[in-house]
Order: C-alpha cells, then structure tokens, then sequence
C-alpha cells in the first residue's frame, strides 16, 4: 500500500528555478543601491551648488560625515543582531572627551597609542553592556538607556567643560589636512573593506546575521545566542569608540554635552534606517548605513546652500526616518505575505 | 496529565510577590528615608516652604512621566512628549503676546499638542511603526519645526498667560504650590482611569498581549491612537506648567525631563514591555528623583556624577523589578 | 547484544504545573531505523527537544555507545553525533543556504556531496533561505545533519510536508545509512510509512513508554491500539454527545473555504445546540481553518455563513460581533497573562469604544462570579493568570466568553495539556453550553473527546473534509480517516 497522500501530489516534485538574477538583486542590494544613488544625488546637488567644487569642498563632505559614518556602523552591528543601542552616541562623547583629555600635547605615536587604549575601553564597556543585557533580561532599550546616562555622566567627570586637544600629525592622520580628503575617505571605506567585509564572511559575522534573524533557529543550529549577542555590542563599542577618536581628531579637543551624544544616537538609529538595515534584525550590512550617514549630514548643507533655513534639516531628518521605516515595514509585511 | 495544586507560595516567596505586586510600599519606604536623608543634609525641606519646592519641581516631572508611563504600559515609549511640551508653551505665549484670548490661546496650544498625538498614534496603531522610531523621528520633526517657526509664524514676543503663570508658580496653601491642582487632577483621573474604566484596562491588555487583545475583538490601533493622543495632551500640559513656574518659554526648555520621565516610571515599576505598572508608581518615582536631585545638589555633587547614580538607578531597579516579577523580556517583544 | 547506540533511562520533564514526561526508556540499536510513536500530547516532542539539547530533562539519563552524555545546548547533542532535522528548518531566513551553512562550520562540499546522492545537486546554495521552498529546505536541513557525517539522525516528521518523490529519497538515504551501522530515530504520523520503513518502534502514551515492537509485525491496528492505550480497549466513559434530534437551524457554515497552501477546500455546517467535533493529524489545514472561521486570517476563497448571511472579516471583531468566538489553540494567545482574572474575564466587554467609558464594579464583578463560580475557577494565584494552572487557564480563556450573545464557540483542542478532572468539567461546559442553544465546532486531538463530547465529527485531511462520522464511530475508523484511509463501509 502506498502512503495515503501519494494520491494527492502524483506529480514529481522538481527542483525550484533560482530566482531570476534581478529579483536577487532586488532582494539583497536594491536598499543599499537606493542609497548610494540618493548619495550620488545629493552629492551632485552639492556640487551644483558651490562655484569651485574642489578638494576642499570634497573634504569638507567625508571629514564631515565620517564620525556619524561610524556611529552608524556601531548602531548597524547591534541592529543587525536583533538589539538597539541607545547609548552609542553617549560612548562617542566620552571617548572623544578621554582622548581629547590624554592626547592634549602629546606627539603622533602616542596619540595612536591613545588611541588604542580608549577604543579598548570603548569595547569593554560595550561588552559590559552587552552583559547585562542578556543576563539580566531588562529590555535593551532600558539597559542602553541607562547606560547612556552613566556614559554621559563619565564623560563629564573626564573633561568638565570642553578642551583637551590631540596632535596635529594626529589629526591630519585621521581627518586629513583641509585641503586632504584622502584620509577620511580612506579611513571609512578602508575600514568597509577591511574589516567588516571579512568579518560578516566569518562564523562571528555570520551568526550576528542568524541570532539578529531568527534567534530560535539559530540556538538550535547550534549558534551561541548569547555570546553573539554580547560580541555584536563589543564591535558596536569598538565602532562608538573609533567614531569618538574621528571626532578628537575632527574637531581637535572635547565636548562633554550630553545633548551631543543624544543627538548623534538619534542619528546613528536615522542612518542606520536609511542604509536599509530593518530593526526586526538580521537584514543589512554597513555600506548602506555609512552612505546613508553621509547623505544625513549633506541635507543641512544643501539647504544652507538653497537658501533654505537648514533648521528644517532636523524636520527632513525626522519625516525621512518615519517614512522609511514605515515603507520597509509594508515592503516586508509584502515579502513576508507571498 | 495529572492536576498539580497551585503551589503554596512560602513566606519568602509572599514577600516577593507583595513587593512584585506593591512596589509602592518600598518606593515609598525609600522615598521616606532619602527625604528624611536629604532634610538632614538640608534643613530647609523640613519647613513648609522646603516642601513647596520639592511639589513645584516633582509636578511637570510627575505629568512628563505620566505620558511615559500611559505608553509604556501599552509596551511603547514616547520620546516626542519634551518637543511637543516646548512647542506648546511657545505657541500659547506667542498667541497671547499677540493679543488672542488667553482662553482662547491655551485651546490653540492644546489643540497642538493632540495634533501631534494623533500624528504619533497614527504612525503606531495604523501603520504599526515602531513607537521609539516613530516618536524619536516626532522630536526631530519638532525641533526643525520650532527653530524655524520661531523666525516665522511664532516670531514676536512671548508674554506668558498670566493663568498659566499663577498655576505654575502660585501657592495654594501652606506648602502645596498651585500647580498640584492639576497634578491633583491627572493623578486622580489616570489612576482611577487605568482601574476602572474599559479604555484603562484595554491599554493594560494591549502592553500584555496584542494577540489576546486582536482575538478578543479589541482594535489595538484605536488604543493606541488613543494612548498616544492622551500622552501629547499630558505633555503639553506639562509644558505649560514648566513654563509657568520658570516663567520663560524656550525651543529646548523641558528637553531634559525626557531621560528623567522614563527613569520616573521605571523606577515607579512600570514595565517598558507593557502590561504592568501603573501611575502611582510613577507619583513615587518622581517624587524620588526629584528629592534625588536636591540631595545631590545639598551635596554639591558635579551634574557628571548625578548622570552616573541616575543610569546606575535606573538600570538596578530596571533589573530587581525584572527579577520579581520573573518576567524576562527579550527584543522580540519589541 | 551490541551496546545500543542511544539509550534513555528514565526520561522526565514538566513544564510548571503540567507534566509532559513522567518516564521514558528508549533505546537505539546501531543499524536500526526507530520510530516513536504516540498520539498528541503523548511526550514525543519533548523527547525530541531533550535529546537535542534543546530541553534539559528534570530526570533520568543518557547514554551514547554506552556512555552517559549531557546535553545542554543543541551544540552538544550534534557533538555526540546526535544530529536533528526539526520540524521547523533551524536556517535563518536572511542568510543564504550556504551562509547558513558555514555558519555552523559544516563543509559545504559534504552537502554537495549529500543532495548528489538524493539527485539534488541542482538546488541553488547561494538562494536566500527565505525564497527556497519548504520541503527543499528540509531536504537541506537533512543534508546538513548528514554533512556532519552523525552516528544518530533524529527526523521529526521530515515527511509531513514532502511530496511523495521526495519522501523516497529520504526513505532510500535512509537505507543506505543503515547499511553503514547507523541509525534514525523517525517520528512520524504517518503509520504507513513507519510499517514500511522502520526495523522497531516505540509508542508513547501519557508522558511514558509503553511498548517496543517491529511495526511491520504488528501493523497499523496495533500501533493504533497502543497508542491510544486503555481507553481502546473498552473503559468509556458515559459518552455524552447525542444524534441530533429534528432539524435545528443551522448557525455556522463554511462554504467552500481555502486559505494559504495547507486549507484547501472546507466546507461544513454546524446547527444550534451541537457540537461538531473535527479530528485531523497535525497540519492538515485545521489551524488555517480556525484563523479563518475567527475572523483572524482572510480566506482566500469560500464563503464563511452566520445565520445566513455571508460575513466577510477583516478583524476578528467583525465574527465576535455576530456571537462566534474562539478558544484558540495556545492559551498563551488568548490570554493577558500579567493581568488578573477578573481583567481577563472581562476584557473582551471593552473591544468597542462605546464601551470605554467607567466600568460599573457591581455589576462586573457579579459577571466575573457568575463565571468563577459555573466553571469552578481556582482564583488563589488569581492576581496575575500566568500564575494559574493550565486548566484553570482554559476555563478563563472560556469563561470571559460567557456572555449574553454566545451563538458558535469555537474551540481548539481545549483539553491540550490539562488535567483529567478539569477535562471533565470542560466537556460538561461544552455540552451546558450547546444545551442553551450555541453551536459548538471543537477541534481535537484527542480521539475520544469525540465520542465523550461530540454530536457529529468531521475528519480533515490535507485541508479537506474528507468524512463525516457519527460520534460512536470510533477510535480506529477515526484514526483510519485521519490518516486519509478509506473508511471502512
């Protein structure tokens, strides 16, 4: 006797036709090839706008965004892992305030030696953060929230009023001089293809992708839920932390206001967004959030140069981060559907 | 399958279920001790007028943190409430400074605050966008708009509605400051309104489950249209107040209350995944930071390190109320 | 004898208040396909979850090639060689198959190797999880567990959502492997295959093991027979469903109703004051139904009738408001579980806004009594309802419905996990409430909850109502139907 349900599918089953090249694409990278034309775009609107678009002008757009690029890298990494931070933005105000502190007057080599330490510090405290998280089972939001203050508060007991300052060689190595948009726009883009094209290739990398996509199924892959977790907030830590060194680097001393890292969470949550990375978790990857950074901080400039009041980049900023996530939902709820 | 009784709850276990249930009597133990502390420190909160000044502070505070807690109970957050308290008491300042009735300029800025309620509520209920994102992307939103309408349609002075003055910084009587009469009011009417009345207990089932809510008929949206249409409202009014008792409107005025008002209603046992808490909690926990902050400054301890004890507190009261109630929560209950 | 390649002593778990296994003996020879049998509910799934690492057991051991192991990550349980293909793909959906792959270390040219040997070397590893077809990802997840080259594969029903010509590789993969000294604990509903294919089985009832046979000797009735344990053999409780008596207006019916891929054609009527009971194997369309029958989920075609008029839902509001309401499946769904009794009883009094206003307190709470006391509710731990037993749970689930209006209930096997005297009380409400007049459609997975409570029983399978039996049928012909066997007569 044949199984009883052999009567109802006679018909031998055949193997699924891949999907068609263009809807792969549209799938994986149609996001993150959006954003790069809106940057394109933005970019041309730029130019359009200034007489001379010169090398100076071109500094001015990849010094100018690579902090917030950072930042957004951090926020992307642990959005991707199925978690917020909302203390990114407080971890780049200290570590742009101890380094300011330790770097003030000190020569190349031991600002790079700063440098390090304070992004190992960045990284430690994300990790404890991390910890506490999955340990306790308090809401992410609450424990980043938390944490943001404490940041905040340290970064106050560092440098009490903005100063500190850090070697010029320093500063040059990292935001390039002002006419030197080479180092910034190495820096940023050496850091995509560098680390973390390798690093999402990784097992680590990989199980960031898994725990922040279905975190059921990857516990019984055999993925280490938790200490992925943990790992996803150390490398948005080490990311925080190198935005707060640019951020030295940049501007060339500290600034402990709390409203600074407040506000530059709330733009890394913006970018990271726009460069197409879904809060649900386990979709994106960082190029998306680094150009989306770029174009977040063009609109002020752009408007400046329109003739508009640039305050209203703040309201742009805000209708832009609600409309994109509540297209992506019902782009997904779609997918999700068929 | 085999009945097992309910298990008979030890006296260790009473007791945690009491504080996981009440936490009210703890809070307001410890609420007891750190005024008493304080008052030792500095004399001045035990007279009258000590009193008056911890009230007047804790009351936009205890409102701000009112919005939080009626959002978080439904298992969302509002970050706009401090934008839209700013904006609210700048409209209601210019428009009376421009002659309008003061009656008449106090509906216009309400009628702004709901506006932006119902814009949030929208966001959330219809289109299901995550509450941080959405009302995150409302503060934005609120700060171009204000720094730009302060050169336009708001340009011109700003005198405050005398009303708005005397209830933000009158004295009833004794040491009650006159704006408790409204804090009065938003106590009352929330308590009694989350207990007993069908829109507070569907905003406690909505935080709990939306499933259950969704099967047993509820329209969740309409809730949280609601909720968040009634949180604007609360931070308008609070808004006022605080403009009333430091008698200056500013597009940023209020923007440090935000962190504070969700603090309030953590420590105040309100759960950000929704579903349990309440606001008499919240009364506590105001009062609490509130007399906090009095005892760091009569310490003269540095802002820096009151930011530090405040993450501190929040997130180890965050943690003991995770680990009474045993309710863990995870990201996917966002 | 050899030394057995699995062994289990003793097995138990509970979860809270219910006890899913008590104890359970289980062993493995190497070469040997296994199945483990047992009705819903009897502990296979909790076997699964313990021997994968998934679970952790309270008690009892085991033993791999005679050494005791413990396993407390699904880590563990593959690095003894214990390797599972779970019912649900453990892939993430946004990682590509291979992504998937590397991510859990195992050589993608061994799974190459794997699909050629099941004439699948055309799948597409770089296709994102999400787009590959549901039996194609379990034909990948079993050509992982194999890449990891197991002493053990553990299949939990791998066959339930495979077309037959895919079913034969796995049956063929399954051969070879046991030519090699290795072994498969297969579990599986359906019982043709487990006569075919497996060398020995086990049958759990009630959370134990109660028999070990080769099924090929015994046969289906046998396996039916220990599965369903005593209650086959002629203790029967008083049946209390009865014919229907003359004609009663018919309330609920589902005309032609499809939704999604597994609820295909439904159609079926129920009168006021019965209770029609649908028996189906697991995934057969019955939880699409009841989506649909609750306004939950849109049928995709159909018609869903309420006294005669067509109802189209798009919330489930819009049924509720014509009396028809669910029980659902997962108390956990239908229930607010930080919030008392008393709130969850009254909840769905507030889903319109007209009713938003101040509640009268005398007034509900005499509701709230009046539903205690009729299903004898245990309200001590009654201050937060995830504190409650799981049967006092399900009559809160049911009692919050006992309201003025009640005209179908629809119920989702609502004796899952709950003790045998709160079942009683339940099957006595079902039959009080068809008594004043409702129309009752219960699922459920418990065969003789149709002869105990049921009017009428319709059988599903692969999301179509394929017979309609009187309720003494009985267990077999049931059983017979539900696995889409000709009925006997």
């Amino acid at each position: 006797m044949t199984s009883p349900t052999a009567s109802v599918h006679r018909v031998a089953t055949s193997i699924p036709e891949p999907t068609g090249g263009l809807q792969r694409f549209l799938h994986r990278q149609a996001w993150t090839t959006g954003v790069a034309v809106l940057m394109v775009l933005l970019v041309l609107w730029r130019t359009s706008q200034v007489p001379h678009f010169g090398d100076f002008e071109i500094r001015t757009i990849t010094a100018g965004a690579m902090s917030l690029a950072f930042l957004a890298m951090a926020q992307a990494l642990v959005v991707i892992s199925g978690g917020i931070d909302l203390s990114v933005g407080a971890m780049l105000v200290f570590t742009n305030c101890l380094s300011a502190l330790w770097m003030d007057g000190k020569g190349l080599g031991e600002c790079i030696g700063i440098a390090v330490a304070v992004v190992a510090i960045a990284i430690a405290m994300s990790s404890l953060i991390g910890v506490i998280i999955t340990v306790s089972g308090v809401p992410d939001i609450i424990v980043t929230l938390a944490a943001s203050f404490t940041i905040s508060g340290l970064a106050l007991v560092v440098l009490k009023s903005p100063g500190g300052g850090a070697s010029l060689d320093f500063q040059k190595l990292v935001a390039g001089g002002l006419n030197d948009y080479w180092p910034s726009l190495l820096w940023t883009v050496g850091t995509l293809a560098l680390v973390w094209l390798p690093l999402r290739r990784t097992r680590l990398g990989l199980a960031i992708y898994a725990v922040g996509s279905n975190r059921g199924a990857s516990f019984l892959a055999g993925v280490n839920v938790a200490r992925t977790r943990v790992l996803a907030y150390s490398l948005g830590g080490l990311f925080a932390g190198l935005a707060g060194i640019i951020t030295t680097a940049y501007t060339g001393g500290g600034e402990p206001r709390a409203s600074i890292g407040a506000n530059a969470t709330l733009n890394s949550v913006a970018a990271v967004v726009l460069g197409g990375v879904a809060l649900t978790g386990g979709v994106g990857g960082l190029a998306g959030p680094v150009m989306a950074a770029v174009c977040l901080s063009l609109i002020p400039a752009i408007m400046l140069g329109r003739g508009w009041d640039p305050s209203y980049a703040e309201t742009w900023r805000g209708v832009i981060i609600i409309a994109v996530v509540l297209v992506g939902g019902l782009v997904q709820t779609r997918r999700r559907a068929t | 399958m085999t009945a097992v009784a309910a298990p008979r709850p030890s006296t260790r276990r009473d007791l945690r279920t009491l504080l996981a249930e009440n936490p009210i009597i703890v809070l307001t133990a410890v609420l007891v001790v750190l005024y008493v502390a304080t008052g030792l420190k500095d004399h001045s909160l035990f007279t009258s007028n000590g009193v008056r000044s911890i009230l007047l502070l804790a009351c936009p505070l205890a409102i701000f943190a009112a919005s939080q807690t009626l959002c978080m109970l439904t298992g969302g957050i509002d970050l706009s409430i401090a934008m839209t308290a700013n904006l609210v008491a700048y409209v209601a300042a210019n428009q009376y400074s421009r002659g309008t009735a003061a009656i008449l300029a106090l509906g216009l800025a309400l009628l702004v605050g709901i506006a932006v309620g119902i814009v949030n509520g929208i966001g959330i209920g219809v289109f299901k966008v995550n509450p941080l994102i959405m009302t995150l992307g409302m503060a934005s939103v609120l700060l171009g708009l204000v720094t730009v309408w302060l050169k336009t349609i708001l340009k011109g002075s700003t005198n405050l509605i005398p009303f708005v003055k005397t209830v933000g910084s009158g004295t009833l009587v004794g040491p009650l400051p006159t704006n408790i009469i409204v804090w009065a009011v938003v106590a009352t009417v929330l308590v009694l309104g989350l207990r007993s009345s069908g829109i507070g207990r569907m905003v406690y089932a909505v935080g709990d489950n939306r499933i259950a809510c969704r099967l047993a008929g509820v329209r969740v949206w309409q809730v949280l249209l609601v909720v968040y249409i009634v949180a604007s409202l609360l931070a308008a009014v609070a808004g006022l107040l605080f403009s009333g008792t430091t008698g200056s409107v500013g597009p940023d005025q209020t923007n440090s209350y935000l962190l504070p008002s969700v603090a309030a209603a953590v420590i105040g046992g309100t759960s950000i995944l929704g579903g349990s808490g309440g606001y008499s909690g919240t009364i506590v926990g105001a009062l609490i930071l509130t007399v906090l902050n009095r005892l760091l400054l009569a310490l003269d301890t540095s802002e820096a390190f009151k930011q530090i004890l405040y993450g501190l507190i929040v997130l180890a009261l965050a943690w003991l109320y995770v680990r009474l109630t045993g309710h863990k929560g995870t990201a996917d209950a966002r | 004898m050899t030394t057995p390649l699995l062994q289990t002593r003793g097995l138990a778990r509970a979860f809270g208040p219910v006890i899913a296994l008590r104890s359970v003996d289980l062993t493995v020879a190497p070469g040997q396909v296994h199945a483990l049998l047992g009705a819903n509910g009897a502990g296979k799934s909790t076997v699964v979850k313990i021997l994968t690492g998934v679970l952790r057991a309270d008690a009892g051991s085991i033993a791999v090639h005679g050494e005791e192991v413990t396993l407390s990550r699904p880590a563990d349980a593959q690095a003894r060689g214990l390797a599972p293909v779970f019912q649900d793909p453990a892939m993430a959906p946004d990682l590509t198959v291979v992504q998937n792959l590397r991510l859990t270390g195992v050589d993608v040219a061994e799974v190459h190797r794997v699909l050629a040997d099941m004439d699948l070397d055309g799948l597409d590893l770089t296709e994102q999880v999400r787009d590959v077809p549901l039996p194609f990802l379990r034909m990948l997840d079993l050509a992982r567990a194999l890449a990891r080259d197991p002493q053990l594969l553990l299949l939990d029903e791998i066959t339930a959502a495979l077309p037959p010509d895919l079913s034969e590789r796995v049956f063929g993969l399954m051969r070879r492997w046991k030519e090699q000294n290795r072994s498969v604990l297969f579990i599986s509903h359906r019982l043709a295959e487990v006569r075919e294919h497996c060398d020995m089985c086990t049958v759990l009832r009630d959370g134990r093991d109660v028999d070990s046979f080769v099924p090929a000797q015994g046969g289906e009735a046998q396996i039916v027979s220990t599965m369903l344990g005593e209650a086959a053999a002629g203790v029967r409780e008083e049946a209390r469903g009865r014919a229907r008596e003359g004609s009663r207006p018919v309330v609920l019916e589902a005309r032609n109703l499809a939704a999604g891929r597994n609820l295909r054609d439904v159609s079926f009527t129920v009168a006021a004051g019965e209770v029609l009971g649908l028996v189906a194997l697991e995934g057969q369309g019955q939880d699409l139904l009841f989506d649909v029958l609750s306004g939950n989920r849109h049928s995709d075609s159909g018609e869903l009738v309420i006294e005669g008029r067509a109802v189209r839902a798009d919330h489930p509001f819009d049924v509720i408001r014509h009396g028809v309401v669910l029980v659902p499946s997962d108390r956990l769904q239908a229930l607010l579980p930080q919030r008392s009794v008393r709130e969850n009883i009254a909840a769905p009094l507030f889903n319109r806004v007209a009713r938003w206003g101040p509640i009268n307190g005398r007034e509900e709470r005499r509701r709230v009594h009046d539903a205690v006391s009729r299903l004898s509710i245990d309200t001590r731990a009654g201050s937060q309802v995830r504190r409650l037993s799981g049967g006092n749970q399900q009559k809160v689930t049911i009692a919050r419905w006992l309201a003025p209006g009640l005209r179908v209930m629809l119920l989702f096997d609502p004796t899952r996990g709950i003790d045998v005297g709160t079942k009683h009380q339940v099957y006595d409400l079902i039959r009080s409430l068809a008594d004043d007049g409702a129309a009752i459609l219960m699922f459920t997975s418990e065969l003789r909850e149709v002869a105990l409570v049921c009017d009428r029983a319709a059988v599903l399978h692969n999301g179509t109502i394929v017979a309609e039996l009187p309720p003494d049928a009985g267990e077999s012909a049931l059983l017979r139907a539900a696995h889409g066997l000709e009925t006997v007569g």
